[in-house]
C-alpha cells in the first residue's frame, strides 16, 4: 500500500532523527523513571526480533476489583451463605461447573466455552500483604511486582524484550482506550491506543495528516518524543485500519452501547471487535488490552455485578465466536484480570468492600479447561476478613508467557513461579511454526 | 472537512527565521538560539538557561526558555491560571504586569456561572442530561472573567472525584457539586473537607450516605485519607474501619421536587399517596441521623482512642504530617512541573501548614516562587484535554465551542463529570497517545473550520506560543498563508499542547 510506503519513509526519518539525538534518549529515558507520573516511549525501539509465533493474547481487565465469590460462586458452603445473606441468593441461580463451584448465572456464553473445555479458571490469585488500595493493587498487577520496585509494565516489558514495536506499532495496542494502560507501559515499547474504530481518522484529510507528520518532527523538549512517536503512530494506525477495513467484516454479533451498563465507562463489545478485527486482518498485533469498569460494587451490588458479567459475557462470547469464524481461534487466549477480589462479608449496603484474592479466567482453544488452583477457605479469612490467597498471580503470567506466547518468562518477572499448566499445546520456544510478526 | 476546501484569505505576512527559533541542543552550553520576545517586538540572543541537572535529564533537543522576560512570564501565568486567555485578556495582564496580575488573580473571588435551567428541578420525573451540564461549565470556562476560579473548580473535580454515572441525573446533585466545588476555589483545606464529606454527590458517589454506625460502608472513609487528604501507606486498614463508623450517619438531602416524583411515583403503582409522604429537605448538603450513627464503644483512630463525629476525624486528619506535603505535592506536580525536589515540596509544605492549610498562601507562594518561572518550568507540563480545548475557543474567540466540546472530549481522555477513577484524571505524558493526539489534531481542525470569521492569525504565534518554535513548527506556518491554515498550525502544533 502506498500509504504504508509514506509512513515507512517517514518512521525512519524520524528515526534518523532519533540517532541524531541518540545520546539524548537514553538520557531521556533515565529522567522519566525517576518520576513514576510520567512515562515515555524512547525514540528507538528494541529490535530484537525471532521469537514470533502466531499466538496473541487479549488481556481484560475488570477495573474496580471483581468480586470473585459472585463470578465463580460456591454453591454449597455454609459460610458463604452466612456471609452473605443477601448477595448468596446468587448460589442458586448458578450454573454448576463441578461438585462445588457455580458459574453467576449472567455468564452463559462462558459456561458453553468451559463445557467444550475452553475455559481455565485459576482460584485464590492474589500475592504476599495485599494493598485494599485501587491504585497500589492495580500497580502491582500492571507492573507484576509486589516489592513495587518496577516502573514498567509486564505487557509492555514483554513487547520492548520480544517484538520489533517501532516497525509494527499494533504489537501492542490498547482498543477502546484513550492511554496507555500501566500493563502495556515500557519506555522502550511503542504502543497503539485506538479509542473509537469508526472516528480514528484525520478530519483534515491527507493534507491535515501529512501536515501533523512533520509538525511532529524532531519536537523539543521532555515530551518531545513522545509526542513525535503518538503523532506516528496514529498515522501508522490510521493507514493499517484503511487497510483493515477492507478484509474485515464481524462474523458475530457484538453488543452494542445500548446494553452498556451505566457503571462503566468502557465499551468493552466495540473494544473486543476492535480487537478481532486487529487480529484477523493481520495487522501484527500481538498483545491487547481492553478494559470494562465499574467493578468497585460498595453498594446494592447483585444488579450492577450481574449486569457487567452479562455484558463481559457477551462480549468475549461475540468475540471468540468472530474469531472462530475467521479460523483463527487456536491462536487466542483472553484472559481477565481485576486488582482484588472483594471482602466475603457483604456489607450494609448489599455490597462489598475491598477484599484480596479471586478467581481469574483464560479463554479460548489455547486453554486447556479446568479449574486449577485452590480456592481459599472461607473459614479461615485473614485478620481483616479477606480469603488468604493460594496462588501467586506471577504463575499465571509465567504460563502466558512461557507456553502462549513462547517467550522467557523470566525476563519480564525476574523469578520463577509454580506451574499452572492450563496451556492445551505450550508453543515451543525455539521458534517451532514461526511466523512473521507482521505477516499478513 | 479538509483545510483545502476553505476559501482562501489574503496572504500573511511570513514569520522571520532567525527571529523565532525557540529551540535549541540544551547539552550545548554556550550555544546560542536566536528567538524573538515576539510581544515586546526586540530580539534577544541569550544561550539555554539549564541547570546542569535538567540537562543531565534532557540532554536532547529543548525549548529555549523566554521566561527570562516579563512579558513572557505573564502569557506562562496566564496558561497555567486560565486554560489560555482570550487577546483582551491578554492586553489586561501585559498592562497589570506580572505582579499585579498574581494579585488579582488569587485576590478576586470566583464570579458564578449563570443558573442552568431546569437543573435545580431534576428529579425521578425529569432528569439532566450530561450534555447539558458538561456544555453549560464549558461554556463558562470560556466566558467567565475570573479564569482561575474556572481552573480550581478543575482541580478540585479532580481531586474529590464524584461522576455522573454512579451519582445519576435524577436529582440536582452533580449540578450543585459543581458550583460548590467553584465556591471552594483557595479556601482552608479543613472547611473545604466539611462541605467535601456532607456533598450530596460524594455521600452518593462514595457511599457515606450507605453507611452506618452498625454496618458501615468503607468506600468513603478510604478515599478521605488515600486519595484526598494523606496519601497511602501514611494510614492502617484499622484507620479505615474506625473512620468508617465514626463518619456514619448522613443520608442524602431530598428536594421539592424529587418528593413530588416520588409521591407521584407512588400514586402511579399503588393507586393512593404514601401513608407517610416523604419530606423535602431545606438544605443542599447532607442531613445527619442520629439513630443510623455509630453509638458503640470508643474507637481508635490515627492513634488516638475517643468518640469521634465526622468534626473530630477531619480534626484528626488534618494534624498528620502527611497531609500538607501530600496536597502541595499535586498542587506543584499540576501547577509548576513533573520533576519536583522532595526538598521543594517540604519548603512549600512548611508554610502550607503554617498557614492552616490555607490554599491561598500555598498558590500564594506557588505562583510568586523562582520555580514556577524557571526555564526548567517552561512548557513542562502538558495541557489537559479542556484546557486544550477551552484555550483553543478563546484563541479563535469563538465560545460557540462549548457545545461540541464535550463530545471531542472523549477521545482526548478527559469527559467533565466522568473522570476515568476515582483517582481523577492522569497528566502530562498520560494525555499523549496516538488515540489522544488524533484527537487533539481533529479538534483543532474541526473548530477552525466551525469558526465562521477567524481573527487575524499574523500575530497568532507571538500570543499564544511566544514566539518560541520548534524548526518543525516554524518551516509549517510559512509553509501556509491564509488565516484559517495558520490558525489549524498554531492549534496543532506541540507548543500549544504545552504549557
Amino acid at each position: 500500500m502506498a500509504d504504508v510506503g509514506i509512513n515507512r519513509v517517514s518512521r525512519r526519518d524520524f528515526l534518523r532523527a532519533g540517532l541524531v539525538f541518540g545520546a539524548g534518549a537514553a538520557g531521556l529515558a533515565a529522567g522519566y523513571a525517576a518520576v513514576p507520573d510520567v512515562f515515555t516511549r524512547a525514540v528507538y525501539a528494541a529490535k530484537k526480533d525471532g521469537r514470533s509465533n502466531d499466538r496473541v493474547l487479549v488481556m481484560v481487565q475488570l477495573a474496580g476489583g471483581n468480586d470473585g465469590l459472585q463470578t465463580v460462586i460456591p454453591l454449597r458452603d455454609g459460610a458463604y451463605r452466612d456471609l452473605r445473606p443477601r448477595l448468596s441468593k446468587a448460589a442458586d441461580a448458578a450454573m454448576p461447573i463441578d461438585q462445588t463451584f457455580g458459574l453467576n448465572k449472567q455468564l452463559t456464553g462462558l459456561k458453553s466455552l468451559w463445557d467444550q473445555g475452553k475455559v481455565a479458571i485459576v482460584q485464590g490469585v492474589g500475592y504476599e500483604r495485599p494493598s485494599g488500595s485501587h491504585f497500589d493493587s492495580i500497580r502491582v498487577w500492571e507492573t507484576g511486582d509486589p516489592a513495587r520496585r518496577q516502573v514498567e509494565g509486564w505487557l509492555g516489558k514483554t513487547i520492548a524484550k520480544n517484538y520489533d514495536s517501532a516497525g509494527h506499532p499494533l504489537v501492542g495496542c490498547a482498543c477502546g482506550a484513550t492511554g496507555v494502560p500501566g500493563a502495556l507501559r515500557d519506555l522502550e515499547a511503542t504502543l497503539t491506543v485506538i479509542n473509537a474504530r469508526q472516528s480514528f481518522k484525520f478530519v483534515g484529510g491527507d493534507e491535515m495528516e501529512r501536515a501533523a507528520g512533520a509538525l511532529y518532527t524532531s519536537t523539543p523538549g521532555i515530551y518531545g518524543a513522545l509526542f513525535d512517536t503518538s503523532v506516528a503512530t496514529a498515522r501508522d494506525t490510521v493507514a493499517q485500519l484503511r487497510t483493515a477495513a477492507s478484509k474485515y467484516v464481524p462474523k458475530a454479533t457484538y453488543t452494542d452501547n445500548v446494553r452498556l451498563p451505566i457503571s462503566s465507562k468502557n465499551q468493552l463489545a466495540a473494544a473486543l471487535q476492535l480487537a478481532a478485527e486487529l487480529i484477523v486482518t493481520g495487522t501484527g498485533a500481538k498483545i491487547l488490552h481492553v478494559t470494562l469498569g465499574g467493578f468497585d460494587t460498595h453498594y446494592t451490588q447483585e444488579a450492577r455485578h450481574d449486569g457487567l458479567l452479562g455484558y463481559l459475557d457477551s462480549a468475549v462470547s461475540a468475540f471468540y465466536e468472530d474469531v472462530s469464524a475467521y479460523g483463527m481461534a487456536d491462536r487466542v487466549m483472553v484472559a481477565t484480570w481485576s486488582e482484588f477480589g472483594r471482602r466475603p462479608r457483604e456489607n450494609a449496603s448489599a455490597g462489598t468492600d475491598h477484599g484480596t484474592a479471586a478467581p481469574l479466567m483464560l479463554i479460548g482453544d489455547p486453554v486447556k479447561g479446568g479449574l486449577y488452583g485452590e480456592a481459599p477457605s472461607l473459614r479461615d479469612l485473614d485478620r481483616a476478613g479477606n480469603q488468604k490467597y493460594t496462588v501467586d498471580f506471577r504463575s499465571v503470567y509465567q504460563e502466558i508467557l512461557d507456553s502462549h506466547l513462547g517467550v522467557d518468562p523470566r525476563e519480564v518477572l525476574d523469578e520463577s513461579f509454580e506451574r499452572l499448566a492450563f496451556t492445551r499445546v505450550p508453543v515451543s520456544r525455539n521458534g517451532s511454526a514461526m511466523i512473521a510478526v507482521a505477516a499478513g | 472537512m479538509g483545510m483545502e476546501k476553505q476559501p482562501r484569505t489574503r496572504s500573511l505576512p511570513p514569520v522571520d527565521r532567525r527571529a523565532v527559533l525557540g529551540a535549541a541542543i540544551a547539552g550545548g552550553a554556550g550555544v546560542a538560539a536566536a528567538r524573538l520576545l515576539g510581544l515586546r517586538r526586540t530580539v534577544e540572543v541569550d544561550a539555554p538557561q539549564l541547570t546542569a541537572e535538567a540537562v543531565a535529564k534532557r540532554s536532547g533537543l529543548d525549548w529555549v526558555s523566554p521566561l527570562g522576560d516579563e512579558a513572557t512570564r505573564v502569557t506562562h501565568l496566564l496558561r497555567r491560571t486560565g486554560f489560555g486567555y482570550t487577546p483582551a485578556e491578554l492586553e489586561i495582564a501585559l498592562a497589570d504586569g506580572y505582579q499585579r496580575t498574581v494579585d488579582r488573580l488569587i485576590e478576586t473571588p470566583p464570579a458564578e456561572p449563570p443558573d442552568l435551567a431546569g437543573a435545580e428541578d431534576a428529579s425521578q420525573a425529569k432528569g439532566l442530561r450530561v450534555v447539558d451540564l458538561q456544555s453549560w461549565w464549558m461554556d463558562w470556562a470560556i466566558r467567565t472573567p475570573t479564569p482561575f476560579a474556572e481552573v480550581m473548580t478543575l482541580f478540585w473535580h479532580g481531586h474529590f472525584t464524584s461522576d455522573f454515572r454512579k451519582v445519576g441525573l435524577q436529582s440536582p446533585y452533580v449540578y450543585w457539586q459543581a458550583r460548590t466545588w467553584r465556591r471552594f476555589f483557595l479556601r482552608d483545606l479543613r472547611s473545604i473537607l466539611y462541605e467535601v464529606t456532607l456533598d450530596p454527590a460524594m455521600l452518593r458517589y462514595l457511599d457515606l450516605s450507605q453507611s452506618t454506625g452498625a454496618n458501615p460502608n468503607e468506600n468513603y472513609a478510604r478515599e478521605l485519607m488515600e486519595l484526598y487528604t494523606m496519601g497511602s501507606g501514611s494510614f492502617t486498614e484499622d484507620d479505615v474501619r474506625s473512620a468508617s463508623r465514626a463518619l456514619a450517619g448522613w443520608r442524602e438531602p431530598r428536594t421539592r421536587a424529587m418528593v413530588d416524583a416520588q409521591i407521584a411515583d407512588t400514586i402511579k403503582r399503588t393507586g393512593s399517596a404514601p401513608p407517610r409522604p416523604p419530606v423535602a429537605d431545606t438544605v443542599k448538603t447532607g442531613v445527619f441521623e442520629r439513630g443510623r450513627a455509630y453509638g458503640g464503644p470508643d474507637l481508635t483512630f490515627l492513634g488516638v482512642r475517643r468518640k469521634w463525629d465526622t468534626n473530630s476525624v477531619l480534626d484528626r486528619i488534618l494534624e498528620q504530617e502527611s497531609v500538607a506535603p501530600f496536597i502541595t505535592r499535586k498542587v506543584l506536580f499540576h501547577f509548576v512541573g513533573p520533576e519536583i525536589e522532595e526538598a521543594t515540596v517540604t519548603r512549600f509544605a512548611e508554610r502550607f501548614r503554617k498557614s492552616r492549610h490555607d490554599m491561598r498562601t500555598l498558590m500564594h507562594d506557588v505562583l510568586t516562587s523562582p520555580e514556577f518561572t524557571s526555564p526548567g518550568a517552561y512548557r513542562a507540563l502538558v495541557r489537559s484535554p479542556i484546557d486544550f480545548m477551552v484555550a483553543t475557543a478563546k484563541a479563535l474567540e469563538n465560545p460557540q465551542l462549548a457545545k461540541t466540546a464535550p463530545a471531542s472530549g472523549e477521545a482526548m481522555g478527559q469527559v467533565l463529570f466522568d473522570p476515568p477513577s476515582v483517582g481523577g484524571w492522569p497528566s502530562n505524558a498520560s494525555w499523549i497517545s496516538s488515540s489522544t493526539m488524533l484527537a487533539r489534531i481533529n479538534f483543532a481542525t474541526a473548530a477552525v473550520n466551525q469558526t465562521r470569521k477567524v481573527p487575524s492569525a499574523s500575530d497568532a504565534h507571538a500570543q499564544f506560543l511566544d514566539s518560541t518554535l520548534s524548526p518543525q513548527t516554524l518551516a509549517m506556518l510559512n509553509a501556509v498563508n491564509d488565516d484559517r491554515k495558520r490558525w489549524a498550525v498554531v492549534l496543532c502544533c506541540a507548543e500549544f499542547q504545552l504549557k
